[in-house]
C-alpha cells in the first residue's frame, strides 16, 4: 500500500509538470490483479540482462520513452520523496539527462535499468556536474545501467552506509581526454561498499575510486582506458580482487593523500587481478596526473597494503611502484609547515608494510616514462645505476627514501614524531626507524618472461634503506644509488609480512567478500 | 516568471493589503504592511500557528496556512497564503512574517533576494553564537529571487523567477522550490527549471547573458544538509540566518532602521540575545557596491572570510561549530572555510598549497597560492562556468565579478607560503 501512496503523490505532482514521462505500473487494478484484496505479491514483469527481476510494484520511470528522449524530469520526479525499499526502474534504450540527479537519504533504494548495455543515460548535454549523487542513506543498490559522458563524476555516493553498484557502466566515449569528467564510480566517505561486475571506461581521473571509506569489496570489475583504473584512497579494510585493469595510465592505485578528513587508510589487499598494458598517456590533473603512464600498480604514501597473486604484464614503465610522498614533494624540511596539521591527524609521507608476493610479472618496463620518475628512469636505463650498465627498468620499484630518512632517526625525519597527534600515535603512526613490521617486502613473485627476456625482470631500490650505505650529494642530501637486481634475488625487499585481514561488507544484512559470499572463491583461498 | 515593475507593485500591494485587512478583520495594530513596529506585543501576535492537523492546500485561511506548510507539498505557492498579495512575494508578508537581509550573501547570478521569516505565534527562535538561529518547529523561511534589469539599480524593474521555502516540520527542515510560471502565482517545481539567455546589465554597465537554474527539490540538500563523518543521517539546516549575518541594520517597511537581531529580540521572535550586544559576532557588509581597493588589510581579510563562509562553507566545513562528527558535504575535500576558523593554525584548510584531490586542472597546481591568484584553483573554480570545475556547484551560471575580485585581492595579500612565487 505504501507503493500506492507513492504513486498517487507522483501523479499529483505530474499534473503540474508538462511533458511528463512518468507512469506507474499496476496501480489502478485495471489488469485485475494487483488491486484484488489478498493478492499474494508482486509479479515479475521483466528480467535484466544480469538476471535481476523487475516486479510490477516498482516505480517505472518513463516506461514509454524511446531512445533519444529526455527523461530528466521523469527521473527527478520519481526520485522525490521515495518510500523505503523502493525499486525504481529505468526504461530500455539510450536517453538524455540534462541535469545532475541527486538522491538524499534513501533507505533501501534500488535503481535498476534493464542491463549494462540496455539502459544508457547520456549526460553529455547535462547542465549539472555529477551524473548521479547519493548523499546519506543506507542499503542503496545501483544496477544494470550505463552512465555516459558525465560532466564531472559518474556516480558519486557521499556518506552512504551500504552501497552496492553492480553491472553498471560509467563511460566517456572516444579517446581518453582531459575533459572526460572526473571519477567514474565514486563512493566517498561511505562504508560497506560493494562494487562488482562494473565497467569503467575513459575517465580523466579514476574509473573506479573509493575514497575515505571503510569495509570495501571491489571485485569482478573491468576498468579500461582511464587515467587510473581502480583507486583506493585514504580508505581502510578494502579488498580489490578478480578485476581487470587494462589500458589505463595506471592500473590499480593505493594512495594516502594529505589534508583529508580521513587522514590515512590501512589494510588494503589487491589480489588476483589482471593488470596489463596500462600504457595510456596520462591526461589527468592533480596528484593522479603524476602517475607515470605504463604503471601496473602504484602505492603512494599508503601503508598496510598486500599485493599478491596478480597477473601484472605488459605495462611499459613498471609492474609495481612503491613510493613515499617525497617523490611528489621533496622539500623534506618543509613538511611540518606544509603538512603539519594533516600529519598530526596521522597522514604520513612514508610508506610502510607493503607485501608483494606470488604475483606473475612479465614484459613490463619496455618503454618507461613519466615526469615523476624521469630522473630515476634515466638512471636505470643508462650506466648511472649501481650495476654500471643500462638495465631494463625495474618491474618492482621502491623509492626507499622515506625508509632511509626514518632510519636516520633524529638526523632524518625522527623529529616528525613531535607532530603526530595522540590518536594517530596510539594507532601506530610514527617516524621511528623501520621495524620488521614496517618493511616493504617482495617474495615468491613469478617471473613470467621467457628466455631471453627472463633476466629483465628486476627489483629496484632507488635509495639504500640502511644509513650505513647512504651517500650524499653536494648539499648533504642523500643521493639516489639506483640499486637493482633480478626480481628473484635476495638483496632487496627480501622479507615477509603477516597476511592482512579480509575486508567484509555488510549490506542489507548479508555479508560479502572473502569471509562472506565468496568464502569458496579461489582468489580468497590464496 | 513574473515581471516586477516596482512602482506598480507597490500600489498593487497596498490596495490588496487594504482589501485583505478589511476582509480578515483579526487583531488590530497592523499598520505597516504586515510588519508592526518592534514595540508592544510580539511581532507574530495573531499570526496563528500549526494545529497539528493534516493541512489542506485549498483551505482559505485568514493568515498563513500553517497546517498545509507543515504537512503538504502544495502545488501553488499561493496555497500557503504567505503574502498579502499572492502575486507578489517580494513584499507584504502575511501576519507574522518579518523581512530580513544578510550582511554578506550567497551570490546567485546577480539576483535580488527578498527574504522573510515566519515564526508561529507564541514561539520564538533561540540564539546561537555561530550557527543558524535555533528556529522553532513551524518556522517558515521564504526567499524570492528576482533578476534586476540593471544590477546597479535594484529598486528598478526586475524579473521575479523563483521562491524557495524552508519549512521547519516536526521531523526536520524541508525545502520546496516554486517557479513563477505566470504573473499571478508560482508553481511547485520538484524537477527544477532552467531558463535560458537571461540578461542583465551589471555594475560595470556591461550586458551579460546567462542561463538560470531553479534547483530541483532534491538539490536543496546539496547545500543545506550537513553529513555525519560516519555514514548515517544527514541534518537539513538553513544557512543564512546566523547571528553574524543578521547583525546589521535593516530598513523596515515603515521606515524604521534597526538592527535585525535587536528587532527580532525586542519583537519577541528571538530569545537569549546576549545583553552584551558587542559580544555578538558580526560579519562585514559586502555587496557589489563595496570598493575593494578602499578596504584596509583587515577589512579585506574579514570581507573575504565572510564571503567564503557564506558562499562555500555550507559544504566546505568541518565540525568546528557543528555537532561532533558532522561536516558539510565537502568536508571530506579537506578545504574548510568557516568564518570562525583560525587561518594561522592550518592554512592548508583554506587550500593553501594544497593539491586538489578530486581532479584538478592543468595550470592550477594548488587550491590557493598566496601571492598568485591567477594560478590558484580555488579562484579558477569560482570564476569558470564549466560544470566540471565550477564552484559553487549549483545555481551559479555566471561569474560574480565583485566577489572574485575580492578573493583575488585576498589571495594576493595572504602571507607567503611554500608554494608562493619566490620573491626577488
Amino acid at each position: 500500500m505504501r507503493q500506492r501512496t507513492k504513486l498517487s503523490q507522483l501523479f499529483t505532482v505530474s499534473a503540474l509538470a508538462s511533458g511528463l514521462l512518468l507512469a506507474g505500473c499496476g496501480d489502478d487494478g485495471k489488469d485485475g490483479k494487483d488491486a484484488v484484496a489478498g493478492n499474494v505479491g508482486p509479479t515479475v514483469v521483466a528480467t535484466t540482462t544480469s538476471g535481476f527481476t523487475i516486479t510490477n510494484d516498482a516505480i517505472f520511470v518513463a516506461p514509454d520513452a524511446v531512445t533519444g528522449d529526455d527523461i530528466t524530469e521523469a527521473l527527478a520526479l520519481a526520485l522525490f520523496d521515495l518510500p523505503e525499499n523502493a525499486l525504481v526502474v529505468l526504461p530500455k534504450g539510450r536517453f538524455t539527462v540534462t541535469e545532475g540527479i541527486i538522491v538524499n537519504s534513501a533507505q533501501g533504494l534500488t535503481i535498476a535499468g534493464h542491463g549494462i548495455n540496455e539502459t544508457i543515460l547520456d549526460f553529455g548535454g547535462s547542465n549539472g556536474d555529477d551524473a548521479f549523487r547519493f548523499t546519506g542513506g543506507n542499503g542503496i543498490t545501483i544496477r544494470d545501467l550505463g552512465v555516459y559522458e558525465a560532466p564531472k563524476n559518474g556516480i558519486k555516493t557521499l556518506g552512504v552506509d551500504g552501497i552496492h553498484i553492480t553491472y553498471t557502466a560509467t563511460v566517456w566515449e572516444g579517446p581518453l581526454e582531459a575533459d572526460n569528467g572526473a571519477y567514474g564510480l565514486y563512493p566517498l566517505n561511505s562504508k560497506n561498499v560493494l562494487m562488482e561486475n562494473n565497467y569503467a571506461y575513459g575517465s580523466a581521473d579514476a574509473g573506479i575510486y573509493v575514497g575515505q571509506s571503510e569495509n570495501i569489496v571491489v571485485r569482478n570489475n573491468t576498468a579500461k582506458n582511464n587515467v587510473a583504473g581502480i583507486e583506493i584512497e585514504n580508505s581502510s579494510m578494502a579488498d580489490v580482487y578478480n578485476n581487470i585493469a587494462v589500458g589505463n595510465s595506471g592500473g590499480i592505485l593505493s594512495f594516502d593523500l594529505p589534508g583529508l578528513v580521513k587522514a590515512y587508510g590501512s589494510n588494503v589487499r589487491i589480489f588476483s587481478n589482471q593488470i596489463y598494458a596500462n600504457n595510456a598517456e596520462n591526461v589527468g590533473a592533480g596528484t593522479v596526473g603524476e602517475v607515470p603512464p605504463g604503471t601496473g600498480v602504484i602505492v603512494l604514501a599508503a601503508s598496510d597494503v598486500e599485493i599478491y597473486n596478480n597477473q601484472i604484464t605488459d605495462n611499459e614503465t613498471t609492474a609495481i611502484a612503491i613510493t613515499s610522498y617525497f617523490l611528489i614533494d621533496d622539500d623534506v624540511a618543509g613538511y611540518p609547515a606544509e603538512f603539519g596539521a594533516t600529519m598530526a591527524d596521522g597522514w604520513s609521507p612514508t610508506v610502510k608494510n607493503v607485501y608483494m608476493h606470488n604475483n606473475t610479472i612479465a614484459r613490463n618496463g619496455g618503454n618507461p616514462r613519466g615526469a615523476l620518475l624521469q630522473p630515476i628512469i634515466d638512471g636505470y636505463t643508462s650506466a648511472f645505476n649501481n650495476s654500471g650498465m643500462e638495465q631494463t627498468f625495474p618491474a618492482i620499484l621502491y623509492d626507499g627514501i622515506g625508509e632511509l630518512l626514518s632510519n636516520f632517526g633524529a638526523q632524518g625525519i625522527g623529529g616528525f614524531n613531535a607532530i603526530v597527534g595522540p590518536d594517530a600515535a596510539a594507532d601506530g603512526v610514527n617516524y621511528d626507524p623501520y621495524g620488521a613490521g614496517d618493511l616493504i617486502c617482495a617474495n615468491s613473485n613469478i617471473n613470467g618472461n621467457s628466455a631471453p627476456e627472463y633476466d629483465q625482470v628486476n627489483t629496484g631500490l632507488v635509495y639504500p634503506v640502511d644509513p650505513a650505505d647512504a651517500t650524499f650529494d653536494g648539499n648533504g642530501d642523500p643521493a639516489p644509488q639506483l640499486l637493482i637486481e633480478p626480481m628473484i634475488g635476495t638483496n632487496y625487499l627480501s622479507c615477509t609480512q603477516p597476511r592482512l585481514a579480509p575486508a567484509k561488507v555488510t549490506f542489507r544484512n548479508n555479508v560479502y567478500g572473502c569471509t562472506g559470499d565468496d568464502l569458496a572463491e579461489a582468489a580468497c583461498a590464496l | 516568471m513574473r515581471n516586477n515593475n516596482n512602482t506598480t507593485a507597490v500600489i498593487l500591494a497596498t490596495s490588496l493589503f487594504l482589501a485583505a485587512c478589511g476582509g480578515g478583520g483579526d487583531e488590530g495594530g497592523d499598520s505597516s504592511g504586515g510588519t508592526p513596529p518592534p514595540t508592544g506585543g510580539a511581532l507574530n501576535a495573531g499570526a496563528g500557528s500549526p494545529t497539528g492537523a493534516v493541512g489542506d492546500c485549498s483551505a482559505t485561511t485568514a493568515g498563513v496556512n500553517w497546517d498545509a506548510l507543515m504537512t503538504k507539498a502544495c502545488p501553488k505557492l499561493s496555497d500557503y497564503n504567505l503574502f498579502t498579495d499572492a502575486s507578489d512575494p517580494t513584499t507584504g508578508p502575511s501576519r507574522g512574517g518579518v523581512p530580513y537581509d544578510l550582511s554578506t550573501a550567497l551570490f546567485s547570478d546577480y539576483t535580488s533576494k527578498y527574504r522573510f521569516i515566519y515564526v508561529p505565534e507564541g514561539k520564538q527562535a533561540g540564539y546561537s553564537v555561530s550557527e543558524v538561529l535555533d528556529f522553532p518547529v513551524g518556522t517558515v523561511i521564504s526567499k524570492t529571487f528576482a533578476l534586476p534589469d540593471n544590477t546597479a539599480m535594484r529598486d528598478g524593474n526586475e524579473l521575479v523567477i523563483e521562491t524557495r521555502l524552508l519549512i521547519h516540520r516536526t521531523d526536520g527542515w524541508y525545502a520546496l522550490p516554486y517557479y513563477w510560471s505566470s504573473e499571478s502565482d508560482a508553481t511547485l517545481a520538484i524537477a527544477g527549471k532552467r531558463l535560458v539567455d537571461l540578461k542583465t546589465i551589471n555594475n560595470q554597465g556591461e550586458e551579460i547573458t546567462f542561463d538560470y537554474s531553479v534547483p530541483k527539490q532534491a538539490d536543496c540538500s546539496s547545500c543545506h544538509a550537513i553529513v555525519p563523518g560516519e555514514a548515517g543521517d544527514q541534518i537539513f539546516l538553513p544557512i543564512g540566518p546566523k547571528a553574524r549575518y543578521l547583525n546589521t541594520d535593516h530598513t523596515y517597511p515603515d521606515g524604521t532602521v534597526y538592527n535585525q537581531l535587536q528587532y527580532m529580540a525586542e519583537g519577541g521572535l528571538l530569545a537569549d540575545l546576549p545583553s552584551n550586544f558587542q559580544s555578538v559576532e558580526k560579519a562585514p557588509v559586502f555587496n557589489d557596491e563595496v570598493s575593494i581597493p578602499s578596504l584596509s588589510s583587515n577589512e579585506l581579510d574579514d570581507a573575504a572570510r565572510a564571503y567564503l563562509d557564506i558562499n562555500c562553507a555550507h559544504c566546505h566545513r568541518a565540525d568546528l561549530t557543528l555537532p561532533a562528527g558532522y561536516a558539510g558535504a565537502a568536508g571530506t575535500s579537506g578545504v574548510q572555510l568557516e568564518y570562525g576558523r583560525d587561518y594561522a593554525t592550518d592554512p592548508g584548510k583554506f587550500g593553501v598549497c594544497k593539491t586538489p584531490v578530486a581532479g584538478g586542472k592543468d595550470g592550477y597546481p594548488f587550491d590557493v597560492i598566496p601571492g598568485n591568484p591567477d594560478d590558484s584553483y580555488l579562484l579558477f573554480r569560482m570564476t569558470t562556468v564549466d560544470n566540471r570545475h565550477k564552484m559553487p556547484e549549483l545555481a551559479r551560471n555566471t561569474a560574480h565579478q565583485e566577489g572574485t575580485a575580492l578573493i583575488r585581492s585576498w589571495i594576493d595579500q595572504l602571507p607567503s607560503a611554500g608554494c608562493s612565487p619566490s620573491t626577488p
